[in-house]
């Protein structure tokens, strides 16, 4: 009997310790018959016009001015939308990209790709990189500081509707040529989607990040287009998301070797 | 056992209570150290919150304890531990602090020397304090910030006895070091209603200051000095408190109860009082750079319990008692001091940020358990440098 009692709670023990590395956890595999989904993400309406900055702190480096674009409409159609396919456990690796954030800033967003994100944050010109990209939870995030003045990067997850509360996840100092290493743990992210930087020191330095589970997304172009492939068939869900203007979604069935086309339609 | 064995056992006690109470504090911390201790705790409140927020097309912020580099990101300079850091900063302080006291006083009536000569042999004319603090503060994570204190103090008191001489006393050197951790407890903003931050407050005083300070008096050379002149308090002393502070576009300000409980007796066989005290201030930024501030500062401190065997609190055969300052029931009393300062914020040198403080003012109320020396003004002038 004593013993019965001591592999219950040796069982209940790896639960508890084996629990949450077993729960989704995406795999990369070959992928049969990839197929693809591609469209547009149009803007219906005007757009905000873009925030400006005059520069208090650091001026000899940031500039006397700056402006930030936080929704980037180009002939009607939505820059800079992450689309996301949500609900694929197995496929095609990360791949290698780099995301340039808006002149005059110089920072990007690269992501080395692989098994993981491997996201690496290079600011540089007071710029983190630009306004949306996508994050990985657990996954170590390199940031370096290109800069010659010290930046204050404030990492928050947002929550509530176009993330009206934003929780602190990181708060710290990162020095002229310095880097360091964070990670969104799923536990402060709790379930929210949606990662905000932000530059204590510099207020135009903001970003907005989605957070990922596999590596099928895309972050619309100039001319509000996307494409995501190599996806194996099977049903999912499509998200399109942007940091103030919100998240639709659509059911999508991805046939074997078949493009399939999908559009989304925000509004102001 | 000899009396300089049981000093060494009482310092040595007290000295492991101190540390343990820190022990525990900081072990407890360290469960929760990627967050303030209140966060996750309050969703309903934040929920609320937010929806006000996003109503207005503000968004809610949790958890920002980042002082903005202002003037008065930092409390006024007689204020102490007003503020945290965040992980990895560090924060050096030098303070220099001047009090005067003169003119005697009993409850909250003055009374002339000769008023209380009447009933001692001496009674103290006034008193100058200076002190040298220097200070460090250290973000240890996102739940604690700590600190370290380290006094250095001058005192010198000037007497007149019932024959008409006059004589000075002085005391100098380190007083109690003082080790504290700050703990993150809530902090949110929104654009409309600011910025609001709550810190508690804990630490313990270390008793590293002389109790048995001595110098020529009438009553002969290497006197020893009674209560006031001595630098420390000779116990292990916990420092609770809450600190609340906030702010909005050029406007800030703060609240701050902090006490001082006594822990045991010291060598001398003495427990001084317990201190508490309230500060509540307001600050307004004139510019970029300078900021002004005012002060209420309230303080109420106890009587000491039982008394120091080897001072001398009577003279001559008549039994005339000494002096008031060494008598452990004129100890106590309570005063609210009015102080107006400014902050000065210095631009960036080399990722240093710079401020300079300075801070004056005098009591506005003082009742004494005396005859005591009531005080009359002091002021404060500090440099803070965070790296």
């Amino acid at each position: 009997m004593q013993n019965r009692i001591r592999m219950l709670w040796c069982m209940i023990g790896l639960a508890i310790v084996m629990g949450p590395s077993m729960t989704h956890a995406y795999e990369v595999g070959e992928v049969q018959e990839g197929g693809t989904i591609q469209g547009q993400v149009a803007f219906l309406g005007s757009p905000p016009v873009p925030v400006q900055f005059k520069v208090v702190k650091n001026p000899d480096v940031c500039g006397q001015e700056r402006s930030l674009m936080k929704v980037d409409v180009r002939n009607g159609f939505l820059t800079g939308a992450v689309v996301v396919l949500e609900g694929v456990e197995k496929g095609k690796p990360f791949l290698p990209q780099t995301l340039a954030g808006a002149a005059p800033g110089e920072g990007t967003f690269q992501h080395q790709g692989g098994e993981a994100l491997g996201l690496q944050v290079h600011t540089k010109g007071c710029n983190f990189g630009p306004f949306t990209g996508v994050v990985a939870a657990d996954q170590p995030i390199q940031f370096g500081n290109q800069d010659s003045i010290k930046h204050i990067l404030h990492t928050f997850v947002a929550k509530g509707q176009k993330g009206s509360i934003l929780r602190t996840i990181h708060n710290r100092d990162i020095q002229p040529d310095d880097e360091m290493q964070l990670t969104m743990s799923s536990k402060k992210l709790q379930d929210s989607r949606m990662v905000r930087f932000a530059c204590n020191r510099h207020d135009f330095m903001e970003n907005w990040l989605y957070v990922l589970k596999n590596p099928y997304f895309a972050i619309t172009d100039e001319k509000g287009q996307f494409v995501i492939d190599n996806i194996p068939p099977g049903h999912y869900t499509l998200r399109a998301w942007h940091p103030l203007l919100g998240l639709q979604e659509q059911d999508v069935h991805v046939m074997p070797g078949k493009a399939l086309g999908t559009d989304f339609a925000f509004s102001g | 056992m000899d009396t300089g064995n049981v000093k060494w056992i009482t310092a040595i006690r007290n000295i492991g209570i101190g540390l343990l109470v820190c022990g525990f504090f900081l072990g407890t911390g360290m469960k929760k150290a990627e967050a303030a201790l209140l966060e996750g705790l309050l969703d309903g409140f934040e929920e609320t919150l937010g929806e006000s927020a996003a109503a207005k097309g503000e968004r809610l912020t949790i958890g920002n304890f980042y002082q903005a580099e202002r003037p008065d990101s930092h409390a006024p300079i007689g204020v102490m531990q007003d503020h945290t850091h965040n992980k990895g900063e560090f924060m050096f302080s030098y303070r220099y602090m001047y009090m005067y006291m003169d003119q005697m006083r009993d409850g909250t009536d003055n009374l002339s020397i000769n008023d209380v000569l009447k009933d001692f042999a001496v009674t103290p004319k006034n008193m100058t304090t200076q002190m040298h603090m220097f200070s460090s503060m250290y973000g240890l994570n996102d739940t604690v910030t700590l600190m370290v204190m380290l006094p250095y103090i001058m005192k010198e008191m000037e007497h007149q006895n019932r024959a008409g001489v006059n004589f000075t006393t002085n005391s100098s050197g380190f007083g109690d070091a003082k080790v504290a951790a700050l703990w993150r407890l809530y902090a949110f903003e929104t654009p409309s209603i600011g910025s609001h931050r709550f810190h508690l407050n804990t630490g313990v005083s270390l008793p590293t200051g002389d109790i048995n300070p001595t110098d020529n008096t009438p009553l002969g050379n290497n006197s020893l000095l009674p209560y006031p002149m001595r630098l420390g308090s000779g116990t292990v002393d916990l420092l609770p408190g809450l600190t609340y502070t906030g702010v909005q576009n050029d406007v800030s300000w703060g609240l701050q109860g902090l006490g001082t409980v006594r822990l045991g007796h010291n060598s001398q066989g003495y427990k001084e009082g317990n201190r508490y005290q309230v500060n509540t201030w307001g600050a307004y930024r004139w510019a970029k750079w300078i900021s002004t501030s005012a002060r209420f500062n309230w303080q109420q401190w106890y009587n000491i319990k039982r008394k120091d065997g080897q001072l001398q609190t009577t003279i001559g055969p008549l039994n005339i008692p000494l002096v008031p300052t060494a008598d452990p029931d004129r100890q106590a009393g309570k005063r609210l001091d009015l102080m107006g300062g400014v902050n000065i914020l210095f631009p960036e040198f080399k990722g240093l940020e710079n401020h300079l403080s300075v801070e004056a003012g005098a009591p506005i109320y003082q009742d004494l358990d005396g005859p005591q020396l009531k005080q009359s003004y002091s002021f404060w002038v500090g440099w803070q440098m965070v790296m």
